[in-house]
């Protein structure tokens, strides 16, 4: 081989030689004008050293000896322009070549008259190839389809063996000296980096040199049996040495994994299945429902590449149904009542609704605002106990009651199985009557609820111990404490607030204190109630129940704070005018369409509707009422209605009566779209179940789904 | 759901009645590694983003009742817009909350984050750049505050997986300002040094404040109280008194992803460990551990058996070749 040959082609179609060792200052040596067009390649003969190659946009290849004038020979391809033309490494006499209209072409240097095989490469043009450096059979080739292949020449037809994706148009491909799988390639257009990848995984890049500014040109290994050291050119007018150890490795950046909380709770996990089944034994969970296996693993018997076994799992964790996941959100927004019975009522029945789904800090909540804002006569006392019950298990005297009430109380078979399976706390639960405290208070901590002591006194002197035994032996001593809170600092608050007290006075007169706050001097203590008889003892001293708006209003906050907005705004709308003021428009605003969001993302559109309905602010309110027009047309004479009434002002004839009862429909309507008779959603469910006719009898079949 | 691969494509699977889950649709999205797929709000209708190494974000659209018989069952995905303003890979894509409008946000590894906006929420093919922030570190991810209030002005945070050995903050959080109509930073988290891969605003749902969970070398749970506005200078950005609340390294191992429950009360991390892990507060705020999942379905010896989860239901192994991240995003009950 000469060092100091070189050959250049050049727009014009000229194929210059130039001899660096000559002594002159003109190093010319040759110059071939035989092409007609822009000369885009070439390319030396590996052994040869006077046999060169080139390849014209004009559709014809050349082979050049440089002892003679010249061409020896030329090849056309018979079709467009030629890329690219490289001569075999291992096989004398064959080259390839590559063409803009996609294929690629084998010559034997000896025969210019035909080619030996043709295949369609790429779809666009091919605008480099390359010879494998080791095996002989391997040619790579890179388009403007963005695509990197490799193909096997061994056999009969060639054969796609590997594919890159590449995120540009494929300017050069270079094989990487000793690394039988890698690859350099760079881009003609929009990316200047050059990538090395391994062909066996064909998504992402193992190498990437960034330092070029504009488009790079031309890259080649420095020397063939060294893979450390790549030459690089660009537009830029820069020249780089990149050296191996200096490449990014966009690996490093990809993340292995993905995690994601599903609305309802579940959890989807997925990652690379080296990673989750490093201990091989994937032996399913005793006990657990398992989703069918969708398993279609491809993995490369051949591979020893570290990331190349990499295909991913993705794994749905569903949610036990009692605490992880959202359903007690939907029974909870579902069963709250909200308007239209008095307070107390709605209280009741929220405290119930919040019993049933274990949620016992919150009923006890409504509970209280039911003491607090309202008289307890219309209640009865069985009622009572039952929401009171927990609020008053830690008193001694209390045992017995709280022996019979428990299979009433925790009646719902679910908690019953629970318990069941917990199988240390049912002990307990048989053990003494005293210890039964701890399988009732088990419940408590179990919720995320916050501990009734927050309601009505301060807790931060012991929240440290609060803390202690929520982690060990949760449930003993915490009651002891959490009881005392509940009945004293409230009391102290009371006596020790003179202040507060005239304040109340003051109020007494004011026209705020409603017929039903004054009646609630006439609440009957149940027996042996402690927070019950606080309840009493306060309202003997005849407050209003303004006074304990402050502390409501704590508790809306606490809530929120919590992530339980649903409590806040149900309290909120319950408790209307009593509440509204004391918490300012903003958060109210805020807890609102929180709620109001979450509720659509439940799909509960009705009852996000009556939250919007029920909601004192204007921005709340006007949300429903935006974009929404209903067009009516009557039924007789197919004119819109106005919107004055429900008679026609043409026909003069009512529009929606119902086909069944024969009375106008108000609210929901629903009509056969082919007949145009409808009526009450109720009435044409019940028709149509023992009929197919239309109930106007006009004969037709009417089909509503 | 939805799931992206370095394959270059994305799935959706689809739960049927009976808990089933099937694929869908799937398709080649980009053409280069997909690194994170993410739902908008499913009042704008069924419309995915996607961000790729190939330096685009991609919006998705799913086209109903235009199926042939051929295709029935297979959903039909349409590309609506590729944005190309960034210079190097894509690394997140997220949409704004609703109430902000359809908006997404993408960060990329030169450190830009670009906020698009489509001003016609009918028209899912046009997007203007609205805003471009330069980070000065490589981003990796980055996080919506989902807050609604009128109280709390839009806000982004970004988290950097650049692991030069300096001692920049790798959580940027960026709060739009009326007054500029610019997205200016706010706080720097200067206790994150290491590389950042995840990061995520727990849902907000009422609260005053914000919580910020972090995936680095481990797992970092934040809170952003906002200094009352009087306090500040007027005009400018909220302060913001942050806490740490939480730092667990029981992965032992890089974090790579953190994911809020619906009602922002437990987060779950999963590392390289191969373990999912579940955080949950007490009503203290103290967060402890409530369970742990092993990808493989086994149940982890030693867990907490208060932990919140049947340990595990069924795998389902997608065929996602040399694939290395499958990120996943729940679809929403539209």
């Amino acid at each position: 081989m000469d060092e100091n040959l070189l050959a250049t082609a050049a727009t014009n179609g000229v194929v210059v030689t130039w001899n660096l060792g000559k002594p002159s200052r003109n190093k010319q040596d040759q110059l071939f004008t035989e092409h007609k067009r822009t000369v885009n390649k070439v390319c030396f003969h590996p052994t040869e050293v006077y046999m060169l190659l080139s390849g014209s946009q004009d559709g014809y290849m050349k082979c050049f000896d440089l002892r003679k004038k010249d061409s020896v020979s030329t090849f056309s391809g018979q079709s467009e322009s030629v890329r690219d033309v490289q001569f075999s490494i291992r096989d004398y006499f064959t080259f390839a070549a590559t063409f803009e209209n996609g294929n690629v072409q084998l010559w034997d240097i000896r025969r210019p008259d035909r080619y030996e095989r043709m295949f369609t490469a790429h779809n666009g043009p091919v605008f480099c190839c390359d010879w494998h450096p080791e095996d002989r059979g391997w040619l790579a080739t890179g388009g403007r389809d963005k695509m990197v292949k490799v193909w096997d020449m061994n056999t009969t037809r060639a054969k796609e063996i590997y594919c890159v994706q590449t995120i540009a148009s494929v300017a050069r491909v270079k094989w990487r000296p000793e690394c039988k799988h890698h690859i350099a390639t760079c881009s003609m257009m929009v990316d200047h980096n050059i990538y090395v990848w391994d062909v066996r995984r064909p998504f992402i890049p193992s190498a990437m040199f960034e330092e070029h500014k504009d488009v790079t040109t031309g890259i080649v290994w420095r020397h063939l049996h060294d893979p450390y050291f790549l030459l690089s050119g660009s537009k830029d007018s820069t020249l780089y040495q990149h050296i191996f150890k200096d490449a990014s490795q966009p690996i490093d950046r990809a993340n292995p994994e993905g995690l994601c909380y599903s609305l309802y709770g579940d959890l989807a996990f997925a990652a690379k299945e080296s990673l989750i089944s490093s201990d091989s034994n994937r032996k399913p969970y005793i006990g657990d429902r398992r989703h069918p296996i969708f398993f279609k693993r491809k993995l490369d018997p051949t591979e020893q590449f570290e990331y190349i076994s990499s295909s991913s799992a993705l794994s749905v964790f569903e949610t036990d149904v009692e605490s992880g996941s959202m359903d007690w959100f939907v029974h909870t927004a579902k069963q709250y009542a909200l308007a239209g019975r008095p307070l107390a009522e709605l209280c009741d029945h929220n405290a119930k609704v919040a019993k049933g789904l274990d949620r016992n800090q919150v009923a006890q909540t409504w509970t209280m605002l039911r003491i607090i804002y309202s008289s307890l006569g219309t209640v009865s006392s069985t009622n009572l106990n039952h929401s009171m019950g927990k609020g008053s298990t830690a008193l001694p005297l209390m045992n017995s009651f709280n022996l019979k009430d428990i299979p009433a109380g925790l009646g719902s078979e679910s908690r019953l199985d629970r318990s069941k399976g917990e199988s240390r706390t049912e002990n307990i639960l048989m053990d003494s009557s005293s210890t039964l405290i701890n399988n009732e208070d088990n419940e408590e901590t179990e919720g995320s609820d916050v501990p009734a002591d927050y309601l009505l006194g301060d807790v931060e002197a012991d929240e440290d111990d609060l803390y202690m035994m929520d982690h060990e032996n949760p449930h003993a001593e915490e009651q002891e404490y959490s009881l005392p809170q509940e009945a004293f600092p409230l009391r102290h608050e009371i006596v020790d607030n003179p202040s507060a007290l005239d304040h109340l006075q003051d109020k007494a007169d004011s026209p705020h204190v409603s017929g039903n706050e004054a009646e609630t001097v006439s609440l009957t203590p149940v027996e042996s109630f402690s927070l019950i008889s606080i309840s009493h003892s306060l309202y003997e001293n005849r407050l209003p129940s303004d006074f304990f708006n402050p502390i409501v209003r704590d508790t809306l906050l606490f809530y929120a704070e919590q992530g339980d907005v649903q409590t806040a705004v149900s309290v909120l709308i319950v408790l209307g005018e009593r509440i509204r003021k004391e918490i300012d428009e903003q958060t109210q605003e805020h807890w609102y369409t929180s709620y109001i969001d979450l509720l659509q993302r439940f799909q509960l559109w009705n009852i996000s509707n009556e939250v919007i309905k029920l909601s004192t602010c204007r921005a709340i309110n006007c949300l429903n009422q935006a974009s929404t027009t209903l067009h009516v047309n009557c039924s007789n004479c197919k004119r819109p209605m106005s919107n004055r009434g429900w008679i026609c002002d043409r026909c003069r004839q009512c529009a929606s009566m119902c086909a069944v009862c024969h009375h106008v429909v108000k609210g929901l309507f629903v009509w056969c779209q082919g007949c145009s008779h409808g009526g009450h959603l109720q009435h044409i469910m019940k028709w149509l179940e023992t009929s197919s006719h239309c109930p106007a009898g006009c004969g037709h079949l009417c089909e509503y789904t | 759901m939805a799931t992206c691969s370095s394959d270059q494509s994305v799935k959706v699977w689809d739960k049927s009645e009976n808990g089933d889950w099937h694929c869908t649709a799937s398709w080649k999205t980009h053409s280069g590694s997909v690194w994170r797929v993410t739902w908008a709000h499913p009042e704008f209708g069924q419309v995915l983003a996607s961000c790729s190494f190939d330096r685009t974000a991609a919006v998705w659209e799913e086209i109903v009742g235009e199926s042939n018989d051929k295709l029935r069952g297979q959903s039909h995905w349409v590309k609506r817009t590729t944005l190309v303003d960034s210079r190097t890979s894509v690394t997140d894509v997220k949409f704004a909350p609703k109430h902000m409008g359809l908006m997404l946000a993408t960060c990329s590894a030169d450190g830009v984050v670009r906020i698009y906006e489509a001003p016609d929420v009918m028209n899912l093919s046009q997007w203007s750049l609205q805003h471009e922030i330069s980070c000065k570190l490589s981003c990796s991810c980055i996080s919506w505050n989902p807050s609604s209030s009128r109280a709390h002005s839009p806000m982004i945070a970004v988290g950097s997986d650049d692991n030069s050995p300096n001692i920049l903050a790798k959580v940027q959080i960026y709060e739009y300002n009326e007054n500029t109509r610019k997205y200016a930073k706010a706080e720097a988290l200067m206790t994150v040094t290491d590389p950042v891969h995840d990061i995520a605003f727990a849902p907000n749902l009422g609260r005053s404040f914000h919580i910020l969970a972090v995936a680095t070398k481990d797992v970092r749970i934040f809170t952003l109280k906002p200094l009352r506005k009087e306090l500040t200078s007027s005009g400018g950005l909220t302060k913001f008194e942050i806490h740490i609340v939480a730092q667990f390294d029981n992965h032992n191992s890089q974090v790579w992803r953190v994911s809020w429950n619906i009602t922002g009360t437990v987060l779950a991390s999963s590392g390289d460990d191969g373990c999912v892990r579940l955080w949950k507060a007490n009503y203290m705020d103290n967060w402890k551990c409530t369970g742990i999942l092993k990808g493989n379905g086994s149940p982890v010896n030693g867990s907490s058996q208060q932990g919140i989860f049947n340990a595990s239901l069924g795998s389902a192994n997608t065929s996602l070749q040399n694939s290395l991240n499958g990120s996943s995003a729940s679809r929403k009950q539209s």
